[in-house]
């Protein structure tokens, strides 16, 4: 190209950008303040924006939509905010001086296929010596993590280019930092970020995992769950969501017998019970999914005492009542002692409350007696705990330490009603010689002699 | 240099036995005379007498339980709640002694304002009574003073945040406010210190200074007599024309019957309804719901809370406080501005929008149900009409007015029962 014709050609690109940053200066959408503040601009002799900063510069813009990068991606993009700019990613030479077409400058880093996107991201986010510029010790195992996951090796493998890759889940140019709240990886967007794939049923269909259909509902059921409960409506970032039992980078469906490990990651106390019983040997022999046979996967309620025993709704029924999948009368018997003796320390615990409720509405001081009964209801959740050893002993010597604390608080549960009883014992006792010295007075005044 | 000749009579040789011994050193022949002298007029208002008495006997019972409390009592933030908890449930009768000390204060308060409500309706601040009124106000704003100080120590939530919400407002004064918030609170905000000031407030400086005035008020009572009200004066033709009946023993035995029906009502109380302790005070939570001081400020706190941001340019609750010290002021100052017919008409009005101001905004500030406020503000109007008729003469308009605001408020009392039934 000459002189001429690539002056041209300049001038008209930077007469398509100034119109371009006008436009956007009045649309309607424009970024607040401060973000626009922040949102450092690009000097002059900044090529790619010429070309990628608005629509129409691009041939075939629709099916090239997704190379447009605005103004209000970028002030997100938290690599925007450390500093790094389309270069620092993209390779190539910004510099207007040496436009040209950028496919053909060999440092250009080319993004031709979404399978290049992990060996693309990974260029900086396995390099730990590059990573620790920005934190000292940063993860570095993403991209080698992803090889390994569902996603990865479907990738890999079959050359499916529907399978998500990083900017699935973390965004292209707006890629907002993992604890931004606004971020799709936040703990609550994780699910919906997952449902984008994992809810279309269309995209879902005929996917499977070791035989297994995927089927689409896994975020509606868990939007159902205790977990999502916990999350969604109660703020608690520890609940788990998708990532939590499947992993994130290196995401894969639980296995059989990985099932319980994934559980354990919170559930630490159960895990190790379960672990160590015979329970959990007949399920993998029999090809039972642990945690998951009693509790259901992803619409995970919040478990009651009516799930165990042998009565309508007990998921113990479900398998030893009919001795199914090798479970014995005898297991339904213990299943059975373990929901009543739960059923006694919950009714002592409730009789208890209420007493000291009634002595509280009666004025009494039992913030005390109060205090401990926490006790009883800490060894009621251990006992509950304990049912996954699946053994009697462990839950009667949990519960009989439950009971024991609820006779103690019973019994001042019943001291403070009696001393109400006797405070107003005592203050009619009291109010007899006070009204019969007020009488007496009254005689007397009434016997003194007339006044002047 | 001559000496002082002793007087032949007065040696205990001459009075054997330990009364007499006591009787001449304590000079007791002095208070024997003064006793001996002093004459309580007969009339209709004469147990109106009796609220003085019943407000001294409940400051000794302040006094005592008080001086129990300050035996277990720590005032830091750390320990005070405990403590106090710790008295109530540890100690024999602790429960008793906190819900006895509790309840006097507010009946202590209760009863002086109906102190100087009759009072005032006797006219008994006249010449030369003037300062006696002026130290009974005084001691009015102490008690109230021991009242807020004593909310704020056991340290519990609705305590402090009420206390928060208090000390702001003396924040609001122009030019002086900031420095008296930083004295009251010993702060920015309520800590530690503001408890140390508050118990030091409580159990030093205020009884000091309760002491005084109180000495000085029952001075000024003894030396000028008690108050005859001029209607009742000029209805016998002269106070001098009053019946009378000695103080000792014919007035003190009546003032006993008082205290003893005080100290009836008082165990009644304290045993079924004992004060409560509430929860531990959190400063840095969110402020709880439904917070609101002791009931005597809260027609102040009610009224305020409806205030707007600004009015005529000024701060709102600036112009509430200046209103509420200016309206202290006029009553302090009854004495000098009750000058002729025309200016007791006009005092005679604002007492009366005083007292319906009071009612409605504490009964307003109490409740949050309108049924639950309608039974108590037509209880409080009953309350102070029925006062008000005792005050007024047969067959006078003002009495036959009195009868029919009674019937009105009789009427609203049985509405707002029934409301609260049939919901």
């Amino acid at each position: 190209m000459n002189a001429l014709p690539r002056c041209l050609v300049a001038i008209a690109l930077s007469s398509s950008v100034a119109f371009s940053v006008a436009a956007q200066e009045d649309a309607p959408n424009e970024p607040p303040a401060e973000e626009t503040a922040a949102f450092e601009t690009l000097t002059e002799d900044y090529s790619c924006m010429f070309c990628h900063g608005k629509t129409g510069t691009l041939s075939g813009t629709e099916k090239n939509q997704h190379l447009i990068v605005t103004k209000e991606d970028l002030v997100v993009d938290i690599h925007w905010q450390k500093g790094l700019r389309c270069h620092d990613c993209h390779g190539g030479s910004p510099a207007l001086d040496d436009f040209t077409d950028h496919r053909n400058d060999p440092s250009f880093r080319s993004l031709a296929s979404p399978q290049d996107i992990p060996v693309f991201c990974g260029h900086c986010h396995s390099n730990a010596q590059y990573m620790s510029r920005f934190r000292p010790s940063p993860r570095v195992d993403q991209e080698s993590e992803y090889w390994t996951s569902g996603h990865g090796k479907r990738l890999q493998q079959t050359g499916d280019v529907k399978v998500a890759t990083c900017v699935s889940c973390h965004g292209g140019h707006n890629i907002r930092a993992v604890d931004d709240l606004e971020s799709l990886v936040y703990p609550t967007q994780v699910a919906k970020t997952c449902a984008t794939c994992h809810s279309d049923a269309e995209l879902m269909e005929g996917r499977e995992y070791h035989g297994r259909s995927f089927g689409h509902q896994q975020f509606e059921l868990w939007s159902k769950s205790v977990h999502a409960h916990a999350m969604m409506e109660k703020g608690d970032l520890s609940a788990a969501t998708c990532n939590d039992c499947h992993g994130n980078h290196g995401a894969v469906p639980q296995d059989v017998d990985s099932l319980a490990n994934a559980c354990g990651t919170c559930h630490v106390k159960v895990a190790k019970l379960f672990a160590t019983t015979k329970m959990k040997h007949q399920f993998e022999k029999t090809d039972l999914p642990g945690c998951a046979t009693c509790h259901g996967n992803h619409k995970i309620h919040s478990p009651t005492d009516e799930m165990l025993g042998m009565a309508g709704g007990a998921v113990c029924a479900r398998c030893h009542e009919q001795g199914k999948h090798g479970a014995t009368l005898a297991g339904a018997e213990i299943a059975k002692q373990m929901h009543d003796e739960l059923a006694q320390l919950v009714t002592q615990i409730s009789s208890v409350g209420e007493k000291l409720d009634r002595a509280e509405r009666l004025g009494m001081e039992i913030r005390g007696p109060r205090f401990r009964l926490r006790d009883a209801n800490d060894a009621l959740t251990n006992a509950r705990t304990l049912v996954h050893s699946f053994a009697i002993e462990p839950v009667q010597q949990a519960v009989t330490e439950g009971l024991t604390v609820t006779s103690e608080v019973n019994s001042d549960a019943e001291a403070a009603l009696q001393e109400h009883t006797m405070r107003r014992i005592w203050l009619g006792f009291s109010l007899v010689p006070i009204i019969a010295v007020v009488t007496l007075l009254l005689l007397y005044i009434r016997s003194m002699p007339s006044t002047k | 240099m001559s000496r002082a000749p002793e007087k032949p009579n007065d040696s205990p040789a001459t009075r054997p036995g330990l009364r007499d011994f006591f009787y001449d050193r304590m000079g007791m022949s002095v208070a024997a005379g003064l006793a001996a002298k002093k004459k309580v007029p007969i009339h209709r208002s004469t147990p109106f007498y009796f609220l003085g008495g019943m407000a001294l006997f409940l400051f000794v019972i302040q006094i005592v339980s008080g001086v129990l409390l300050s035996l277990y009592y720590k005032p830091s933030p750390d320990q005070a709640f405990e403590s106090v908890q710790a008295f109530m449930t540890e100690v024999d009768f602790g429960w008793l002694i906190r819900s006895v000390h509790s309840w006097a204060a507010n009946l202590l308060i209760g009863i002086l304002f109906l102190h100087l409500l009759t009072a005032y309706m006797m006219r008994a601040y006249r010449r030369p009574r003037e300062l006696t009124w002026a130290t009974g106000i005084l001691l009015l704003a102490l008690f109230m003073a021991f009242g807020f100080s004593g909310y704020l120590l056991p340290w519990n939530q609705l305590a402090f945040f009420a206390t928060r919400v208090g000390t702001a407002l003396v924040g609001v004064l122009p030019v002086v406010g900031q420095d008296l918030l930083l004295l009251a609170r010993g702060g920015e905000n309520v800590t530690g210190d503001t408890l140390s000031r508050f118990y030091a407030l409580h159990v030093a400086i205020l009884p000091l200074l309760t002491l005084a005035m109180l000495g000085f008020h029952l001075f000024l009572v003894q030396h000028h007599g008690m108050s005859v009200p001029d209607r009742e004066a000029l209805r016998l033709g002269g106070s001098e024309r009053l019946p009378t009946m000695p103080f000792v023993p014919d007035f003190l035995l009546r003032d006993a019957v008082g205290w003893y029906l005080v100290l009836g009502i008082l165990a009644a109380l304290a045993a079924l309804f004992p004060w409560e302790l509430g929860e531990k005070a959190a400063p840095f939570s969110s402020a709880p719901e439904g917070i609101k001081p002791e009931w005597y400020f809260l027609f102040m706190f009610q009224a305020l809370k409806q205030l707007p941001g600004h009015i005529l340019g000024i701060e709102g609750e600036l112009l509430g406080v200046l209103f509420f010290g200016c309206a202290g002021l006029v009553i302090f100052l009854i004495p000098v501005l009750d000058r002729g017919q025309i200016s007791r008409l006009v005092l005679n009005i604002l007492a009366a929008l005083a007292v319906v101001f009071f009612i409605v905004m504490t009964a307003w500030g109490y409740f949050d149900k309108g049924s639950l406020r309608l039974i108590l503000g037509a209880s409080l109007f009953l309350g102070v009409l029925s006062l008000a008729i005792s005050f007024s003469d047969r067959g006078t308009l003002v009495r036959r007015i009195l009868w029919m605001l009674t019937a009105l408020a009789t009427l609203l009392l049985i509405i707002g029962i029934s409301q609260e039934l049939y919901q």
